[in-house]
């Protein structure tokens, strides 16, 4: 056993040494998606969908204004209207003034009386037979507003007498947690920033940098706010029994409501039950949000008030609520040497409600050695910014500014700007070639592949002009864009499992976590295949119900490689097992079983296509079934075989758990796998809308598990990344504070006419710190592909749209012709 | 002297008190028996003898029948989803945007959740569980090529395609991305739809 554990990797800066010399499951095409025909028949179950008898439905208020405070409530209309079972109100003594902790380390009020953006959640919640007279209660509720002014703006929020977008901090009570936030003797927007590396980067010598520079460029990017709402309208149910609770739970984080109900209601961990079925569409977003646990507080204080299960839900409209963590305003100097290599790269950043270090890629995946990056954070009267698809924006949005106008500077093709600043925290590409050879990675140049790749792909030689040089027979502009960035998946986590071979030879993998459509659990289910020895077929993974054991639950990139490792332990020891087994007569009070290969030992023995055979004679095999199956029979009368499991021996049972680096980098843990992405364009020089002809992704995933897994972040990426530079961004209303396109109609995600074609290349370099040298690429597309556009657009136009999302208005605009 | 002629008697429950005697609902004219009401309705006042009670409405869903007492606001989604219990039909944005609601509904392509249920008496409609359970090709076709991440959309691209397929058999490329423009997908699984949709026509063409 030990030896065992020996084998398996768990130094997070040290390449998979175990990997084998072919596959036969893993990287395999055409293994058919476990949740494909439950999808695809309209039979997978989500939150939404599921009513229990007696059901009620609870509605939040939500507020009008974007800045304001409750001063009086009158819920007794709402009360009144039949079908109202009970309505909780900000002021009810269980909850007023109470804080109740969240896994995000934060202490949330249940229901605020002070609203912060328009559209928030507070005050009160109806809870009622039907979602109809549920919010026909909400309009029922009269409240005495006290509206404040409000601001929208990250910069104008910093200047001098700007509105408070949260006033109520300037008298916060001492020794709370709203204290840290603005500190009493100053009224400011400002916050501390969030993450990354603190309100100032600096890398190197910024001067020195600017003193070595040949050519210098300036300018600003802007980034507005958009976001993501899930394409399922979220809700949760709760459900009490007794002393015991059971949840459903729309969420990224399931197992994480079982610390919270238990510390928010008292219950032992134990007597709690959780399901997360299948989910429509999550990016993040949502589960990030502090707030993201209180509405399931809210179902389950109120079912144990009504003696009914309940169901939170927001409407489409309350989905709007929060956005992706890139709002900002940013300034750049960049310095170069004519030759193409960066030398200073200087950033100044305001950001909206949350912030994210933007110099961050700069830093990881470059050799530029000097960065100097001041980040400022305020607080607006817009909702919450968390990470959507990803906390990576940012980076992503300054890397490839900062590359693209370099690049345009110096005439130079910017794959080659690319590849010339290509290296890690400063060091150049032999330097990381060092780093590879004494980490036991391969010999590879992960960002030269993707580029001469995508570039063949594309054809990018023959089609990549000057900027502005080449209109079509159409009339519209012709233009190539490029972007390139590492591909990150942060390899950390921790995540446990079992596994079980059942009486006839199918294999479970024991986790709970949650679904989000990446074919994930498939994907593991051929890892644990690979390391077993079974068919991929044979084994599956139903992950929705609480089997007290949780996998690494999706955020980020991180899953598929930390709970891989986990599925290669469960396999290797399930093997093993399996083995022991296979190879030791059972002793039972009346009867002796021999052992299914007696006199051999379970190294004599191995596992392939669900059969074990033994080694030095293959042909001598049985099945897994054959070997795992109950020989006891039945109480009365002997039989070879019967449907009962572990009366003859035990359970073949194992479980594992995993911890896989932390969040970011360990220091000196260098980002190796690198992606880049081409696009092909028209520009519309009268109405300045663009069309994306073609897009070609090439990612270095490492090692490509499901390789339709990939392409399918490939191809979902491009769609969600494009729409969100291009359709997608909320607009408020100036002079009220109002969202205007709160909903589906008018907040556009892309639909299938967004782009023409995409082309998906994988490759696979090993470079990775997952099981098999494999990294993540979830995130990675859909983030990454936003950016594409801003050098497209310059291409084909010579102009520079550095603000995001590139609306037609600002392309004229650019054009001077708005 | 008359003749005897002779008189078929009808043994019936004659009521004995006026209250028990049956009552014509528009005209007040009282009856002996429950036939001889219904047949003075029909005759006199040319109206159903037993109408419903209002708002019920008959549906064929695929291919069971079914009938409904339904309230004036109900749409036809809700009934489907909510009351019948086919959650495979989704609701998204709930105002008609995105195409995950769509069922077909005689033979059209139409987004529940803009329908009013009441509208629908005397419909037939297919939902996505009745294409599966049909055994059409498209659903393998869609699990084969991955057309699903989150699974939410699926059954309203799966619909929407069958749709199409029921009118032609031999779709372009061009011609199913304008049949799948109205449907929305967050998870960008969009470039995969035509693939399966395209092996699904040749799958049902080589049945033919």
């Amino acid at each position: 056993m030990d030896r065992l554990f020996e084998e398996m990797p768990s130094n997070p800066m040290e390449h998979d040494r175990y990997i084998p010399e072919t596959f036969r499951e893993i990287g395999k095409r055409g293994v058919r998606r476990i949740d494909g025909y439950r999808k695809a028949s309209g039979q997978a179950v989500y939150t939404r969908d599921i009513q229990l008898p007696g059901m009620l439905y609870a509605r939040f208020l939500t507020s009008p204004y974007p800045n304001a405070k409750i001063r009086s409530m009158n819920t007794g209309k709402a009360e009144a209207l039949y079908g109202v079972r009970a309505v909780l109100r900000y002021d009810d003594p269980e909850i007023r003034g109470k804080k109740i902790t969240s896994t995000q380390g934060s202490e949330e009020e249940v229901l605020s009386e002070y609203a912060y953006f328009q559209g928030q959640p507070l005050g009160a919640v109806v809870v009622a037979d039907t979602e109809d007279i549920a919010a026909q209660a909400l309009g029922l509720i009269e409240v005495d507003w006290e509206e404040r002014p409000f601001v929208l703006d990250q910069v104008e929020a910093l200047e001098t007498g700007a509105a408070l977008a949260r006033p109520q901090w300037s008298s916060a009570p001492k020794g709370t947690i709203m204290e840290d936030w603005a500190p009493p003797s100053e009224l400011s927007n400002q916050m501390p920033v969030s993450f990354g590396f603190g309100p100032v980067l600096h890398f190197g010598d910024i001067d020195k940098g600017f003193g070595e520079a040949e050519v210098v460029v300036e300018f600003t990017a802007r980034r507005h706010y958009h976001g993501c709402p899930d394409a399922e309208m979220l809700s949760g149910i709760t459900r009490w029994e007794g002393e015991c609770v059971e949840l459903w739970l729309h969420h990224q984080h399931p197992y994480e409501h079982k610390w919270t109900m238990h510390e928010w209601f008292g219950i032992p961990m134990n007597h709690i039950k959780i399901h997360s079925p299948y989910n429509g569409a999550m990016f993040g977003g949502w589960n990030w949000m502090d707030y993201s646990m209180i509405p399931q507080y809210v179902s389950a204080l109120m079912a144990k008030r009504t003696g009914r299960p309940v169901k939170w839900i927001f409407s489409r409209r309350d989905d709007f609520t929060f956005g992706q963590m890139d709002v900002m305003t940013s300034d750049y100097r960049v310095g170069a040497r004519r030759d193409g290599t960066i030398t200073a790269v200087r950033i100044k950043s305001i950001y909206a409600n949350c912030s994210f270090e933007g110099a961050s890629h700069i830093l990881e995946n470059t050799r530029i050695p000097n960065i100097y990056s001041e980040t400022m954070l305020a607080q607006v009267n817009k909702g919450p910014t968390m990470a959507i698809r990803c906390e990576q924006s940012p980076p992503c949005f300054c890397l490839s500014q900062v590359f693209n106008h370099v690049a345009a500077e110096l005439g130079m093709d910017p794959a080659d700007v690319a590849l010339i600043n290509d290296g890690a925290e400063g060091k150049n590409m032999e330097e990381l070639a060092e780093f590879k050879r004494s980490h036991g990675f391969p010999d590879r140049d992960s960002l030269r592949e993707c580029v001469e790749a995508g570039k063949k792909s594309i054809g990018w030689d023959r089609k990549w002009h000057a900027p502005g040089a080449r209109k079509l027979p159409n009339g519209r502009m012709h233009g190539m864009g490029f972007i390139w960035s590492q591909e990150w998946d942060d390899t950390r986590g921790a995540g446990s499992a079992g596994l079980m071979i059942q009486a006839d030879g199918t294999v479970n993998i024991i986790a709970l976590r949650s679904d989000i459509g990446l074919n994930a659990e498939t994907a593991y289910c051929q890892i644990v295949a690979e390391e077993l020895g079974m068919r991929a077929e044979d084994v599956f993974f139903r992950q929705q119900d609480d089997v007290y054991l949780p996998l690494m639950t999706p955020d980020g990139s991180c899953n598929l490689t930390t709970n891989g490792y986990v599925m290669k332990k469960i396999a290797k020891l399930a093997k093993q097992k399996l083995l022991e087994l296979a190879t030791t007569p059972s002793h039972l009070i009346e009867r002796d079983i021999p052992a299914a290969f007696p006199g051999l030992k379970p190294a004599d023995l191995d596992v392939k296509d669900s059969f074990v055979y033994v080694r030095a004679d293959p042909s001598n095999r049985k099945s897994v079934k054959d070997v795992v199956k109950d020989l006891k029979g039945s109480v009365i009368l002997p039989r070879e075989y019967a449907a009962i499991q572990n009366t003859s021996h035990e359970p073949v049972y194992v479980w594992a758990w995993h911890r896989q680096g932390r969040f970011g980098l360990e220091p000196g843990r260098h980002r190796l796998c690198r992606q880049a992405h081409f696009c092909e364009i028209e520009v519309d020089t009268e109405t300045g809308e663009i069309e994306i002809t073609r897009v070609v992704n090439a990612n270095d995933v490492g090692k490509a598990i499901s390789p339709e897994a990939v392409e399918g972040q490939q191809y979902g990426g491009t769609y969600m990344g494009i729409g969100r530079n291009h359709s997608e961004e909320y607009v408020w209303d100036g002079p009220t504070g109002v969202i205007l396109n709160g909903n589906l109609l008018d907040y556009k995600f892309a639909t299938i006419h967004e782009v023409g074609s995409v082309d998906t290349i994988i490759i696979e370099t090993g470079l990775g710190y997952g099981p098999y040298g494999s990294i993540g690429v979830g995130e990675d597309v859909g983030t990454i592909t936003s950016y594409l556009l801003h050098s497209a657009v310059y291409n084909a136009i010579g102009k520079w749209v550095d603000d995001a999302p590139i609306t037609p208005d600002k392309v004229l605009k650019a054009l001077g012709k708005a | 002297m008359s003749e005897k002629v002779s008189k078929k008697t009808v043994r019936v429950n004659k009521p004995t008190h006026d209250l028990a005697r049956y009552s014509c609902p528009y005209c007040l004219d009282t009856f002996d028996s429950f036939e001889a009401i219904k047949s003075h309705i029909i005759d006199k006042h040319k109206a159903e003898p037993l109408p419903e009670p209002e708002g019920t409405i008959h549906l064929t869903i695929n291919g069971q029948k079914y009938r409904f007492q339904v309230e004036p606001d109900w749409t036809l989604h809700y009934l489907i989803h909510d009351r019948l219990g086919f959650t495979g039909t989704k609701l998204m944005c709930d105002r008609g945007a995105c195409g995950s609601c769509t069922v077909i509904m005689n033979g059209r392509p139409i987004l529940s959740c803009m329908t009013l249920a009441i509208e629908c008496n005397g419909k037939q409609i297919e939902t996505v569980e009745g294409i599966a359970a049909s055994g059409h090709p498209l659903v393998e076709a869609y699990v084969k090529h991955h057309c699903m991440q989150c699974g939410y959309c699926t059954p309203g691209f799966v619909v929407t395609a069958k749709a199409l397929l029921d009118r032609n058999l031999n779709p372009t490329e061009q011609e199913i991305r304008e049949a799948l423009g109205g449907n929305l997908c967050r998870c960008g699984t969009y470039p995969q739809h035509p693939k399966a949709i395209l092996e699904a026509a040749q799958t049902l063409r080589e049945a033919k």
